[in-house]
């Protein structure tokens, strides 16, 4: 019942879709508006079938009806219920039906945005983000179909993967990088539109960003909540393995910080667009890549789901997708001619410019590398590793010069600088990152790339702080104000800067810590009795002895470590799940600002009066998963509507369009 | 250097049973332990999907690392070891790629790619110089006149981008 | 650079990507290279398991030997276990069948072959030294070396009797004529 019911709502989202892509891209590609009407009810038809595909799989879950296939294979009786709407995303099948009714939300947001605009531009893009929606829908109507009925129906399932349950992170997580991930297909389809259409409108520009910018968000946040699961859960000490389903979900967020920056650029001087065009084409390009890096069974990945059928459709879809960007890019090369220049080598707009090199250099090599074993295996037959030391190796310099621009970029004005005022400028953050070098070799730290991390995040820190300040200051000094309402009142006259400079200093953060945790890590590894400690850095930590418990879908063991000194008590644990040979281990942490302990529990002695222990100290890792709340902040900030009229996606005839136009985005 | 006694956890059920976790050999004196932990970054574990034999809890790659430690107690030069191992799992095993023929690509790809992109950038930049000195005489004019102090310039700045 | 030499290049490395992905498939990404096929099988000296005494390779040259690595958390290795029983009494005349413990306690695997005994020697490996030495990347896997101690191939898996036959057949002939 709950499979033929799944079934046909897919196929009916799958009719929807393919309804809304045909009618949206013919008549936006006629010039006529007349089956728009017709196209966004097409699309809230997709958005309901497919949310209502995803609520029943949910349901077949949590009553456990094993006769739908879905449900067999991830469903368990004796998993806790959490965990249990959680497997809707932890396996392939699932996760598809997941993404389906992200896109189908994405699409629908989008559509009710843009309620009051009557342009072929708006059908043109809900076309194309259906025509997207339409593979989605293909895939899970027949290679991934969730929905087969199980005949013997079984009576009980294996559960999801024993890792998936071990940690609550594992709930937000895949929702947090999904939303990052499928919402790229709306700046997709905006782009798509503007080229199809065959006018580039000036608000494009506008929605192209903002719709950017709400998945970056959410694929930022999944991104480090994902490492912080890593670390976390997995028991390593690390946060970041460049493993290929990693590096896939990094690729689309350089891509689209890149083509953040660029489009600033391009809405300044009118030039780079066809550079900020490819690179709105290449973030969505990404996450395909990504998504088929995922699924394919091609990658050795923590992350891959089992083989399945569906590497080549995807695969295909890939190809498609290229063959169309490269074909409308070209096709519609003369809209893309730049209208300006970038004239002085010593402006923001160069800055940004070798921002986004680097960052495309970055993107370059993360893909090359996570894709050089499979070159290597088809042309010379040898395969070959491309693990974490190359991808350290390559991405820090890279990872150095984009800090230094993330300082310099916004310290240069736009157009020319004068060389002497921009001295004078860079003075305090110079003295700054001299503070902080001096106060680093005074307290002991050696090391040129940490050393260099860190002064250079001083500098960063000083310029980007400074310009959120300084505008208050002026408003305090001429109107008077007190400091907040000056912060406040700045900072909604100039969101984007204000966002974006709030965003820097999250990002100054991360970098910071990475560098910390990475080169003064300090570890230990040993065997202890009862009652007697073992030492890692500062700490002394003594095993008291040991805790054992059973849950429903685990037993565990835990080793009671005292922190000598302060008397709390660490338990790193070992669970034994009944699917898996090795006992996966849980990490107790002891977070403080300064940094992190981190016990690892390796073995027992049969006798139950030894352990054995990896024990780590990593200075300041805590900062990389507290810098969220700066990053959500700042894209808030930069996000946050204003209350005059925008522009609408079509282009308007005349300047005075744009101020005064009735057509507008409601969002 | 002596083998610790297997410490292992003993937990045969009906339904499951759990590989033992044994503890591994006993770390050598810092000096060649750091060198032990620094060639394990560099080895791959046989079982894992690309940790590292240094980062990894697999028992296998516990014994690998104790291979590699033996190997260090005797003496045996890093090249040595690198060398055994990739005579038993191949260049497979080493976590990244030895600098020859073809792996070239993938080390010289990127510093390609960013001289090409500077080339390019520098281009775009020095293209039709003789139209920037007007424009700036323009943007120049332009400005109000508080052309006294470097920090009022700096404010009309700020105050120009405020408007925004 | 002119407009098409842009296109060209961009669409020369997307047909190239999506050739590389193409070839991907059908790979087991998972399997790990084996290089000491056709190499002299490394030495080893190892205590049997009902504590008789050692073995070592070199006492055994001359004859073709099987080497089993198994474990007892190991299901697949269970499944082969009668599959190894019966190639032993088929095949104990042509070679020497050895089994070694993986990644085990002595009590488990002696408490695993008191219910279910195996008719060849089995050894003891401690921290799996010789499982590194033969690149065992997992059990079970059982690797097949010639009479001059050469090692001919390893299976990954559990043994089949087909394959064990076949790999059998393949040990005892002379280089020369094997494939």
């Amino acid at each position: 019942m709950n499979s033929t019911l799944g079934y046909g709502l897919i196929l009916a989202g799958l009719a929807c879709a393919t309804f809304g892509a045909v009618v949206g891209i013919a008549t936006g590609m006629a010039g006529r508006i007349s089956g728009l009407a017709w196209v966004r009810r097409a699309v809230l038809g997709f958005f309901v079938c497919m949310v209502a595909a995803n609520l029943l799989m949910v349901f077949a879950l949590l009553s456990h009806d094993f006769s739908v296939k879905y449900v067999a294979h991830v469903g368990s009786r004796s998993t806790p219920t959490v965990f249990t709407i959680v497997s809707l995303w932890s396996a392939l099948e699932g996760s598809i039906l997941f993404w389906g009714a992200i896109l189908g939300a994405y699409v629908l947001a989008f559509s009710i945005a843009f309620r009051k605009e009557q342009s072929r531009y708006v059908s043109l893009a809900l076309g194309m983000m259906l025509a997207v929606g339409v593979f989605f829908a293909f895939l899970i109507a027949g290679p991934a179909n969730p929905w087969t009925p199980m005949s013997p129906v079984p009576l009980d399932g294996p559960g999801p993967n024993p890792l998936l349950q071990n940690h609550i992170l594992m709930v937000i997580h895949p929702p947090m990088l999904y939303c990052g991930y499928v919402g790229m297909v709306v700046p997709f389809g905006i782009a798509t539109a503007a080229l199809l259409g065959g006018q580039l409108g000036e608000a494009w520009t506008g929605s192209l960003r903002r719709w950017t910018l709400i998945p970056w968000t959410f694929l930022s946040v999944g991104i480090i909540l994902g490492s912080w699961w890593a670390y976390a859960v997995l028991g390593w000490g690390g946060y970041w393995a460049w493993d290929p389903v990693e590096n896939a979900s990094f690729l689309p967020w350089l891509t689209a910080t890149a083509f953040i920056h660029s489009t600033m650029v391009h809405e300044r001087r009118k030039t780079l667009k066809l550079w900020t065009l490819s690179l709105v084409l290449a973030t969505f390009l990404l996450t395909i890549l990504g998504t088929f890096m995922t699924r394919s069974g091609i990658f050795n990945s923590v992350h891959s789901f089992t083989q399945s059928d569906i590497g080549p459709t995807f695969l295909t879809f890939i190809a498609m997708l290229l063959v169309f960007s490269i074909a409308l890019l070209s096709a519609r090369g003369h809209l893309l001619i730049p209208e300006g220049q970038i004239q002085s080598p010593l402006s923001r707009e160069s800055a940004i410019l070798v921002n986004n090199l680097l960052f495309v250099g970055v993107t370059f090599t993360v893909l090359l590398g996570t894709l050089f074993p499979l070159v290597t295996e088809a042309v010379k037959g040898v395969r070959i590793s491309v693990g974490e030391p190359y991808f350290n190796k390559m991405s820090v310099p890279g990872g150095l010069a984009i800090l230094f621009l993330m300082g310099v970029g916004p310290a240069l004005p736009w157009g020319q600088a004068d060389r002497k005022l921009i001295g004078k400028q860079l003075l305090i953050p110079l003295a700054t990152a001299a503070v902080v070098l001096v106060a680093c070799l005074a307290l002991g730290l050696r090391g040129i790339l940490p050393l260099l991390t860190f002064a250079l995040g001083g500098f960063v820190a000083a310029i980007n702080i400074r310009e959120l300040v300084v505008p208050a200051k002026i408003r305090i000094s001429q109107h008077r104000e007190a400091l907040w309402t000056a912060l406040f009142r700045s900072a909604s006259r100039a969101r984007r800067r204000f966002g974006g400079y709030v965003i820097h200093l999250g990002m100054v953060l991360i970098l910071v810590a990475i560098a910390a945790s990475q080169s003064y890590v300090t570890r230990t590894s040993g065997t202890v009795r009862i009652g007697s400690a073992l030492k890692v850095g500062d700490y002394r930590v003594k095993l008291l002895g040991f805790d054992e418990g059973a849950e429903p879908h685990r037993r565990w063991k835990a080793a009671r470590m005292e922190l000598v000194g302060s008397g709390e008590v660490l338990r790193p644990r070992m669970n034994f799940f009944e699917r898996s040979t090795d006992p996966i281990g849980t990490p107790a942490v002891k977070s403080t600002p300064l940094g992190d302990l981190y016990l690892s529990l390796m073995a027992l002695s049969e006798d139950g009066q030894s352990a054995t222990l990896n024990a780590w100290v990593f200075p300041l890792v805590g900062w990389i998963w507290w810098s969220i709340p700066i990053l959500v902040a700042g894209a808030l900030i930069a996000l946050w509507p204003q209350r005059q009229s925008r522009r609408a996606l079509a282009p308007a005839v005349g300047a005075a369009a744009s101020s005064s136009s009735n057509l507008r985005e409601t969002a | 250097m002596g083998s610790v006694l297997p410490l292992a956890i003993l937990l045969s059920t009906a339904l499951g049973d759990f590989a033992p976790q044994q503890a591994g050999s006993e770390p050598l004196e810092p000096a060649l332990e750091a060198r032990v932990q620094k060639l394990g970054k560099q080895l791959r574990c046989a079982v894992c999907q690309g940790l590292s034999i240094s980062d990894s809890p697999a028992s296998m790659a516990r014994a690998q690392l104790d291979k590699v430690r033996s190997m260090v107690a005797e003496g045996k030069s890093d090249e040595e070891i690198r060398a055994y191992f990739v005579e038993r799992y191949g260049e497979w095993v080493l976590l990244q790629p030895e600098a020859h023929g073809i792996n070239w690509l993938v080390w010289l790809g990127p510093v390609a790619l960013l001289l090409i992109g500077f080339v390019v950038i520098a281009r775009q930049i020095q293209k039709k110089p003789a139209a920037a000195p007007e424009a700036n005489a323009e943007q120049q004019s332009k400005r109000p006149a508080h052309a006294q102090g470097d920090d009022d310039e700096y404010l009309a700045r700020v105050r120009a981008e405020l408007e925004r | 650079m002119s407009w098409r030499w842009s296109v060209l290049i961009a669409a020369a490395a997307c047909a190239a990507l999506v050739v590389i992905l193409a070839k991907g498939f059908g790979k087991d990404p998972h399997e790990v290279p084996f290089m000491l096929a056709g190499k002299p099988a490394p030495a080893f000296s190892l205590q049997k398991l009902d504590g008789t005494g050692k073995i070592t390779l070199a006492e055994l040259k001359g004859r073709p030997v099987v080497i089993n690595f198994w474990a007892t958390w190991c299901g697949p290795c269970k499944v082969e276990h009668p599959v190894l029983d019966w190639g032993y009494r088929q095949y104990a005349r042509q070679a020497e069948f050895l089994g070694v413990v993986f990644e085990d306690t002595v009590d488990n695997a002696r408490s695993f072959l008191q219910m279910s005994p195996t008719p060849f020697p089995q050894l003891v490996d401690p921290q799996s030294q010789i499982a590194v030495d033969y690149g065992v990347a997992g059990v079970p896997e059982t690797y097949f070396i010639d009479a001059q101690g050469v090692i001919r191939g390893k299976h990954v898996g559990p043994l089949s009797p087909d394959a064990l036959t076949a790999r059998i057949k393949d040990l005892v002939q002379p280089v020369a004529q094997a494939r």
